[in-house]
């Protein structure tokens, strides 16, 4: 796509813009997606958005190092030739090149007929940054200093004193006071190194008593190049061999621990729901219960519990009493019934497309509050980058090799730095959070991502593989005389949820280990299973012969079962008349009332009260009201659910970015032929009066091209003037332009400005 | 997936598919470092515990080889965490070294500064350390070397003791094997038992541990004090000794209540060592009254918590502890894994069963059903007066004596915990009974009656419980036992383990109530024996005719 290099170059960068296809159009606006949103109405005011200081900072958080320097080098030495830029880049070419055109593909800097140009904000946002990402340092190249071609005869004129510094201002920064020196002095008069500099005008004068190190003079002293030491060594990765068989079974390992892991709490949460925070999170003492019930330490748990939410599985649901309880959503059933590496995709996709950083569970907030899991603000604008760059480093290793260990991690941080050098130092945990986060889901394993893994990051289906690496069901247990059974592999879970009913769950794992007792056979028998039932149950999935202590069990378990009956009933007949009773029961008006006779002298009714008692008034019984002591409420705990939050992943997001990417380009378009057959239309005409908007992109583009514009400005008396003046900068507002008239660089307010007119050379 | 016998769960237990071809490797794999916990007939379940692990590291195992051996044998992917923590657990045994230092006597050093700063700094170990010599050692006293490896323990950093052992008195021991010979896992047990130092060794009641610590003496050709539960076991040690090593009967001591003798081999009982008067124990000097070279614990799950804080100055002497089980109702496993050593040998009870060295048993439990009226009692009873009630009815003596009829010809032990039972069914049976107040010359002839099969019945307390040879008993009769006590169950069921002229499977019957605490606990008794291997049957009493 690098093909302008030997264009001929715009007028402006909104020309440039006009100029490319639709498909780097759309790539622009895709990495750079402020400029779409609200839509430009022309190429002129997306050019002008480009410039604006916030996107522009945001755009320069996007380059790696190398390009962060060449970029750097346009600043100082454009406008330039390709060849002139890229001599000074301390770097091979053709990487140098592909810098290059992704600087220019990402609008940070445009093709002027003679030479590549940096926008006008890039250098001085070069220089706000983190110490690591520092570029050269140089300031631009200044006017009155001699040419570089000219700066080593007069390096060779310069006392030692003078000479040593001249380095130490080039190596600290590029700037200096000048003390007591005399800004204006010859070489002849000079009586001190710094007079000596500034004679020469090697240092030159910033107003009072700043003077600067003038990019054309930093350069010379560095050999020619931006920097000492090449910026294109991009920082290795310390690797270590392991079998990649071994990374998948130990990855697909962690991945079926996930995937059981998330079923059991959803399950559990599912009847005995978690209560939520009235900030919205869990609570600590919710997760310490969590992580007791997963066997896993809490860093896992709340991993598991927001992969779980960022799955859709787990949302919020107000609770009986009106407190709000984390429940599993209705996508959890779906989501439940399908294959264990369907179900892990899932889960994977969410916690890869996720921007919840679990890994600040437990870490304080700005308000010193520790952070809960869940809880609304556990978000991280970096993470998703983090993750996906940190598996897509381990993806690029070659086969058979892992990130060693110890060192491996490390060497990771810092190709990232180098990948993204201008974004925050928290980042460094994140790429390690990563990490551990994709290892305890089994994404990755021993340092090494996992096949399966590597589809999936790919955005293909990892399903088959990693159903291949997964233990198979298995559809029999081992029954033994210590009243335990053992399914030696996951069990199908059609048998799983029977034989859950029937035995209590004591170890979980690749196998799961069943204890039975009395409560657990009870249980089984409460939802109607018959003594029959059970025993052949047993016989059907037991592939040893039962053993007589557990059929004991069972037959024991039915022989006390039921001895005690419960029943319900609405309204309760009591008399020591037993003929009354059974003249009652068989009156022939009684036959609607529901009345069962469960003892002589009792008899029981599913009538309410207050309709029984009027109709057996009318039956010509005369009852007394007994005081009502409550009757019993037979209940069974229901299955809560909430509805899936209809959250957009990032993936979603890009695909809807894309269209709308691709529709704000042709908006533009047509905007700007419009604009274009309108001003087409009075060419020659006076200038018409601008909208600010107008005199912003104006402006901006006059910024970018280095030209002079003729200004109608109103200044604070009301007087309108015509201004020949070279702007400088548009920002918060003003216009720094330097003013022909004034000869001084002057500020001016942008909305009085009345229009803005191009100054033909 | 690889087709290995074992299943590693995240909860740290192993599950061993033992009909699985490589079981057989994979057990004797994993035996140093995991905890058998159950060892029923399919699936046998080991548990991975730090004491486990440490017991590993003690005899030399690394965590290389742990994991080695799980990813080896696994059928499925070891989970990761799993993994990580052995190792990590396994990184902590060691760090801290007890040695002996040529000019400070005992001293604590450490090759990880760190844990010998949070070490310092515990409020557990003030007062057993002296001066800091330098930054990585530290004076430790030297009456606190137990104390101190009891609570390093405690804060989970183990520390390794190299400062080595007394060598004791010298007197010549030797093993007379003439007339019978050291069975090769007697022999594995007090080897490893000698090149470790210290330490306990598990073998199964019945499979001869008394011959483990002659042999143990034999290494040692040292004065010896052997720590027994009472005084018919002290007897028995020494007949044993006299029989099977070159000891004579003048050269061993008997120190209990009724005897106070010192002499080179001096067998002590646990009651006599932790008696007080007027707060002091007076018979706590027998432990410094010689230089001795070695000290047996017969029964070491049984130790008394007196005897831990005694044992903790006695460090510096070699110690072994024998025992059936690891498994302490008090818990207090940690003190024996710091105080007496780590697990030496350990052997499952069906494997040495297997060899011929111990009977096999059939257990059997009989339900007798309370008659209405004694269920209303029992319904109605205080708490703490159910299980009586429910372990003597009467109706259990009926049963008692039908199946005292059907083994008729076979001897018998009939045992119980309450004396008022027990009385009722001597005289029902016309049997001896041996309690509590029956004197040890008592004692002694009647189990030597047994013995010979003069009497063919004995109704016993649980004075019987421990360490009282009756190689002939044949069919054993519980009617009540210590509430849910496990290792009671297994003294009982050894009583009977003892190999048998004929070969026959020893019976076990238990009598419990239905319905009642009795067959609760009876229910936990039990799932230790079926842990151990040993299916039980369960029947009803009136089906007993027909069973």
């Amino acid at each position: 796509m690098g093909t302008p290099t030997e264009a001929p170059g715009h007028r402006s960068l909104a020309d440039q813009l006009r100029g490319w296809d639709d498909v780097r159009l759309t790539r622009l606006l895709l990495a750079r997606p402020d400029l779409a949103t609200p839509a430009p109405h022309d190429f002129g005011q997306l050019a002008s958005r480009a410039t604006v200081r916030v996107s522009l900072l945001r755009a320069l958080d996007l380059l790696d190092r190398l390009e962060l320097h060449v970029l750097d080098a346009v600043a100082l030495v454009g406008p330039a030739s390709r060849e002139e830029v890229l001599a000074v880049v301390h770097a091979d070419g053709t990487a140098a090149g592909a810098a290059l055109d992704r600087v220019v593909d990402l609008a940070l800097a445009w093709w002027t007929p003679t030479g590549v140009r940096a926008l006008s904000g890039v250098a001085e946002g070069l220089a706000l940054a983190p110490a690591w990402a520092a570029v050269s340092g140089l300031l631009p190249a200044a006017a009155e200093a001699p040419d570089a071609d000219e700066v080593p005869p007069l390096l060779t004129q310069l006392s030692a004193a003078a000479r040593a510094l001249l380095d130490h201002v080039e190596g600290s920064g590029g700037q200096a006071t000048a003390g007591a020196s005399r800004l204006r002095v010859t070489a002849e008069d000079a009586a001190t190194p710094a007079e000596e500099l500034l004679a020469r005008r090697l240092l030159v004068s910033r107003g009072g008593s700043a003077v600067v190190l003038p990019g054309q003079v930093g350069l010379v002293l560095r050999g020619g190049r931006t920097t000492r030491d090449p910026v294109d060594a991009v920082p290795p990765l310390v690797t270590a061999e392991r079998s990649p068989a071994l990374v998948d079974r130990t990855a697909a390992g962690a991945a079926f621990e996930t995937v059981r892991r998330v079923e059991l709490l959803l399950d559990h949460w599912g009847t005995d729901p978690a209560p939520a925070l009235r900030s919205g999170g869990l609570g600590v003492r919710d997760l310490k219960a969590t992580a007791r019930l997963l066997h896993v330490d809490e860093p896992t748990a709340s991993l598991l519990v927001e992969v779980a939410g960022a799955a859709g599985l787990l949302a919020q649901r107000a609770g009986g009493d009106g407190n709000a309880l984390w429940v599993p959503t209705d996508a959890f059933d779906a989501w439940s019934t399908q294959v264990t590496s369907t179900r892990w995709a899932a889960l994977a996709r969410a916690w890869l497309t996720t921007p919840r950083a679990p890994a600040l569970v437990g870490t304080r907030d700005e308000s010193d509050k520790p952070r809960n899991a869940l809880a609304p603000g556990l978000t991280s604008r970096t993470v998703t980058e983090s993750r996906a760059m940190a598996l897509a480093a381990l993806h690029g290793l070659e086969d058979g090799t892992v990130l060693a260990a110890g060192t491996g991690v490390p060497s990771l941080v810092s190709r990232v730095r180098w990948l993204r050098p201008r974004r925050p130092a928290a980042r460094e945990q994140e790429l390690a959070d990563a990490l551990t986060e994709a290892a305890s889901l089994g994404l990755v394993a021993l340092g090494g991502l996992a096949s399966y893994a590597a589809l999936l990051v790919a955005g293909e289906d990892p399903g088959p593989v990693l159903a291949d690496l997964l233990p198979e069901p298995v559809d029999h247990v081992l029954v033994q005389a210590d009243l335990t059974a053992v399914a030696p592999g996951p069990l199908e879970s059609s048998l799983a949820r029977r034989l859950q009913l029937l035995a209590d769950v004591e170890s979980r794992g690749g196998a799961t280990t069943y204890r039975f007792t009395p409560a657990s056979v009870r249980r089984a028998l409460d939802v109607g299973w018959s003594a029959a039932e059970v025993h052949e149950f047993l016989g059907t999935i037991s592939r040893t012969p039962v053993p007589q202590p557990l059929t004991y069990l069972v037959d024991d378990t039915v022989r006390t079962y039921g001895t005690v009956r419960l029943g319900h009933a609405e309204a309760f007949l009591r008399s020591d008349d037993e003929a009354a009773l059974t003249t009652l029961v068989h009156h022939p008006k009684a036959g609607s009332l529901g009345l069962r006779r469960i003892a002589p002298t009792v008899v029981v009714s599913d009538t309410p009260l207050d309709v029984l008692l009027p109709r057996l008034r009318e039956i010509g019984a005369a009852p007394v009201v007994e005081a009502a002591d409550g009757t019993v409420q037979v209940t069974r705990p229901d299955l809560l659910r909430a509805r899936a939050p209809r959250e957009r992943t990032t993936a979603v997001r890009s695909a809807r970015q894309g269209a709308a990417a691709g529709a704000v380009v042709s908006a533009v378009r047509s905007g700007d032929r419009a604009g274009r057959v309108r001003t087409g239309g009075e060419a020659g005409a006076a200038p018409a009066s601008l909208t600010p908007s107008g005199a912003l992109t104006a402006l901006r583009e006059a910024v970018e091209a280095g030209e002079a514009v003729l200004i109608t400005y109103v200044d604070n008396q009301g007087t309108r003037s015509d201004r020949l003046v070279d702007p400088r900068s548009v920002e918060g507002g003003s216009l720094v332009a330097y003013d022909h008239r004034a000869d001084d660089v002057r500020s001016f307010a942008v909305h009085r400005i009345h229009s803005v007119q191009a100054v033909p050379d | 997936m690889n087709d290995g016998p074992l299943i590693v769960q995240s909860d740290k237990t192993l599950l061993l598919e033992i009909d699985h071809e490589r079981a057989a490797d994979c057990r004797k794999a994993i035996a140093p470092f995991a905890e058998l916990e159950r060892s029923p007939e399919h699936v046998h379940t080991y548990r991975l515990t730090p004491l486990g692990l440490w017991n590993a590291r003690a005899a030399g195992h690394d965590a290389e080889q742990v994991v080695d051996t799980l990813l080896e044998f696994s059928r499925y992917s070891v989970p990761h965490s799993l993994l990580v923590d052995v190792a990590e657990t396994m990184a902590r045994y060691g760090r801290l070294r007890l040695e002996k230092h040529p000019t400070h006597g005992l001293v604590m050093s450490s090759t990880d500064r760190p844990v010998l700063e949070e070490v310092l700094r515990a409020k557990k170990v003030q007062g057993m350390l002296g001066a800091r010599l330098d930054d990585d050692t530290v004076v430790v006293h030297a009456s606190e070397r137990g104390n101190l490896k009891q609570a390093l323990l405690k804060l989970g950093w183990p520390a390794e003791d190299w400062a080595g052992y007394v060598d004791g008195e010298a007197h010549e021991i030797d093993l007379d094997e003439t007339s019978w010979q050291l069975r090769d896992y007697q022999r594995d047990a007090a080897d490893s038992f000698w090149n470790g130092g210290s330490g306990v060794v598990v073998l199964p009641c019945g499979a001869g541990k008394t011959m483990v610590g002659a042999a143990a003496m034999a290494h040692a050709k040292a004065t010896t004090l052997i720590l027994v539960t009472n005084t018919v076991s002290a007897r028995q040690w020494k007949d044993e000794l006299i029989k099977r090593t070159s000891l004579t009967e003048d050269e061993i001591g008997e120190y209990s209540g009724a005897v106070k003798e010192v002499r080179p081999v001096t067998i002590a009982t646990y009651q006599v060592l932790t008696m007080r008067r007027k707060g002091v124990y007076p018979h706590l000097e027998l432990l410094d009254a010689r230089d001795w070279g070695l000290i047996v614990y017969d029964e070491v799950h049984l130790l008394p918590a007196p005897i831990f804080r005694m044992t903790a100055n006695l460090q510096a002497r070699r110690r072994i502890g024998l025992t059936a089980t690891l498994v302490r109702e008090d818990g207090r496993e940690g003190d024996v894994f710091s105080l007496i050593g780590p697990k030496r040998y350990d052997a499952p009870w069906k494997d040495i069963e297997a060899q011929g060295w111990i009977a096999p048993a059939d257990c059997v439990e009989v339900r007798v059903t309370l008659p209405e009226n004694e269920r209303l009692v029992y319904a109605t009873a205080e708490p703490e007066e159910r299980y009586r009630l429910a372990a003597c009815t009467p109706h259990k003596t009926s049963v008692v004596r039908e199946l005292v009829e059907r083994h008729r010809g076979q001897p018998t032990l009939v045992i119980g915990q309450y004396i008022e039972q027990l009385d009722e069914l001597a005289a029902t049976l016309d049997a001896p009974l041996i309690k509590g107040d029956t004197t040890v010359k008592e004692r002694q002839r009647l189990f030597e009656a047994f013995r010979s099969g003069e009497i063919g019945l004995l109704v016993v307390s649980k004075v019987a419980n421990f360490s009282i040879d009756l190689p002939s008993a044949e069919v054993a009769i519980q009617v009540s036992g210590s509430f849910g006590s496990r290792q009671e169950e297994a003294q009982r069921l050894g009583r009977l383990m003892r190999p048998k002229a004929g070969g026959q499977t020893a019976r076990f019957y238990a009598v419990v109530a239905r319905d009642t605490v009795d067959a609760e606990f009876a229910q936990n008794r039990q799932r230790f024996l079926a842990e151990q291997g040993y299916a039980y049957r369960i029947v009803d009493a009136e089906d007993l005719p027909a069973a």
